[in-house]
């Protein structure tokens, strides 16, 4: 028999704690709860679980306060549950490394589908093997990429941001995160450039670029390349 | 005691000696000594501006007759409508009468020291000196008590606007709180009854019943949810006042696609058509606020139009502004409540299909965000269904310190 995946919730509201923990059970997936910060803390610590979903509005301790905490120790997956409406606080915890992030009132499916991403991407070792997904395919390593077989002629920089979120697919990319992997570091803290080589890539790769199906944007977040088949 | 208010008498008169003497040198000078006292007691920047501006005009309309005096000696006609025109212009631009009357003074001395004959003289016995004296007391008086009104209505005029607005803003807060508390409790009520009449009788229902009151209590909960964050909107908006929206230059087609994204998650057989232009188009907002504005006119467009064929949401853009189209081939909208549709007027749900899904809050709160953004949005019928359409301003008018900091 399979070892069964261990997943914390931690969240100090009883009904939702207990919502999620019917849903994922029911997913075969084993369950821990949490109800603080501290208990939280000492759980992950001795059941050593796949993955964290935490809500970041806990009585005891700032949600921000418990990914860092956890980062010095592993890098599991840690998804964010998050009430506030607020973009800020989502892009913060990512920015603490948070790997995901889902708003407060979620569907099952949504949730499931996060968690099942965050999963796959903590068992999967980095590949350069290429990333194919509805006709789309990204060859890395002859940074070539084509649609239902035609080439797809991207500029370099266009070709490091597609290649950067097709590495990530599933995850959501902070707009920081990818000026910096693109500009460097030090590059200017200006969204546009990054807005008009995005419109681009949009105009290139999509089969109908008014309805995106390869990236997805997260207003006042970043993007999102959709999963590989 | 005799004595004592002898002297007491005498050094009251010693007294009071100087002070008449003051106040009749201050009477003789005033007019000087207004200037000195403006400098030395008055630190306003008003006063010295006026002030300044007085001797500033009176100095260059002086030079410009000087020099048209050596290339033309015979103008002095001239020279009093340059002037006259120093005087229009200091009446009009300070606050006080003191400034156009001493500069009408100063050019009667001046026309007649420097550009009449015999120059570099004063000559007040030339005919029609004292004509020339009142028309320029009289010019600066006219402007000035012009100009004086003229502020004075412009002022008054800003006060009532502003209360008008502010009455605005007050009815649009009472109407919305009325919608709200009625739309708020219909789904309760409806939650309440159906999870009730399930605990109650229970073993008495089919299974399909029990799944059909669940399905209730999901879709009321959900719709109560979309209410709330309409409202949660709105107190992005009103929060210190609408100038201080935390607008970022946002990439209007991604607003429009996340948005797509989130009702499709909503309403997964809602059929949307999407059109965006070739160019790439940015304006100023708070994306989530649009967002919200196009999620209620999609929603507005799937409960109440029931549209027939796939809603077209489309983008276009011109030099001053981005304009995104909501197009429904559905009911359509009666004409006489076009105008009004935007007024969060919790009006007696007229037909059966608004009882619930209150329209006239969603709309409202459209209003109010593209307002705040400084855009415009209307709704028109056309042959085949009804057409919303907001535009945005693509330059920012009060553009925060900060961002500018940010971007450069």
């Amino acid at each position: 028999m399979n070892q069964k995946i261990k997943i914390l919730v931690v969240e100090d509201e009883k009904n939702i704690r207990s919502f999620i923990t019917s849903v994922l059970s029911s997913q075969q997936y084993q369950v821990i709860t949490a109800a603080t910060g501290k208990e939280g803390l000492s759980q992950a610590a001795s059941w050593c679980p796949d993955l964290i979903l935490l809500d970041l509005g806990l009585p005891d301790m700032d949600g921000m306060e418990l990914i860092q905490k956890i980062r010095g120790w592993s890098d599991l997956p840690i998804i964010v549950i998050s009430a506030r409406i607020q973009e800020d606080d989502k892009v913060k915890a990512l920015d603490q490394g948070a790997d995901d992030y889902i708003t407060k009132p979620f569907g099952n499916s949504e949730l499931l589908a996060r968690i099942r991403t965050a999963l796959r991407h903590s068992i999967r070792p980095q590949t350069d093997r290429p990333y194919r997904c509805k006709g789309l395919i990204i060859d890395f390593e002859k940074r070539l990429v084509t649609r239902e077989g035609t080439e797809i002629h991207l500029t370099q920089n266009e070709f490091k941001i597609v290649s950067f979120l097709a590495k990530n697919c599933g995850k959501v990319i902070l707009y920081d995160r990818l000026i910096e992997h693109i500009w460097g570091p030090y590059s200017e803290n200006d969204n546009t450039i990054l807005r008009v080589n995005m419109a681009n890539i949009r105009r290139k790769i999509e089969p109908d670029p008014a309805e995106p199906v390869y990236i997805f944007t997260e207003i006042g977040v970043g993007y999102r390349m959709a999963e590989e088949e | 005691m005799n004595a004592t208010a002898g002297k007491n008498r005498s050094i009251t008169w010693v007294q009071t000696g100087p002070e008449r003497n003051y106040n009749m040198k201050t009477y003789i000078w005033k007019l000087f000594t207004d200037f000195v006292e403006l400098i030395s007691h008055t630190h306003t920047f008003h006063a010295h501006f006026s002030l300044l501006f007085t001797v500033g005009v009176t100095t260059a309309a002086t030079a410009i007759a000087g020099a048209y005096h050596m290339i033309n000696p015979a103008g002095a006609a001239n020279i009093s409508l340059i002037y006259i025109l120093a005087i229009i212009q200091i009446s009009y631009h300070t606050d006080k009468y003191r400034y156009g009357i001493f500069t009408a003074i100063c050019s009667v001395f001046f026309i007649n020291y420097f550009f009449t004959y015999p120059f570099n003289e004063f000559n007040f016995t030339m005919a029609g000196y004292p004509l020339t004296f009142l028309a320029m007391y009289f010019i600066s008086i006219l402007t000035s008590a012009t100009t004086f009104h003229l502020k004075d209505q412009a002022q008054k005029l800003q006060e009532s606007e502003k209360l008008i607005l502010e009455a605005e803003k007050e009815k649009l807060r009472a109407n919305l709180l009325r919608a709200v508390s009625h739309d708020l409790r219909t789904p309760l009520t409806s939650m309440i009854g159906a999870s009730a009449s399930y605990l109650e009788n229970g073993t008495s229902f089919t299974a399909e019943e029990k799944r059909e009151l669940v399905m209730q209590i999901c879709e009321d909960a959900n719709w109560l949810l979309h209410m709330v964050e309409n409202l949660l909107s709105v107190t992005r908006i009103t929060q210190g006042g609408s100038d201080v929206l935390k607008k970022t230059p946002e990439a209007v087609e991604e607003v429009l696609f996340d948005t797509i994204t989130t009702i499709k998650k909503r309403y997964p057989d809602m059929q949307i058509h999407t059109a965006i232009p070739d160019e790439f188009l940015t304006a100023p907002m708070d994306p989530l606020l649009i967002k919200q504005v196009i999620l209620n006119l999609l929603e507005n467009s799937w409960f109440h139009a029931r549209s027939e064929r796939p809603v077209e949401c489309s983008l276009s853009g011109d030099e001053q502004s981005v304009c995104i189209h909501v197009r429904d081939f559905g009911a359509g909208i009666p004409p006489e409540k076009l105008d009004s549709i935007f007024d969060a007027a919790p009006s007696a749900p007229t037909s059966a299909s608004d009882t619930r899904k209150g329209m006239g809050i969603g709309l409202s709160i459209c209003k109010a965000i593209i307002t705040a953004h400084g855009g415009t949005i209307r709704a028109l019928n056309h042959s085949d269904g009804t057409e919303f359409c907001f535009t945005l301003p693509k330059e920012d008018t009060h553009f925060e310190p900060e961002d500018q900091d940010t971007r450069c």
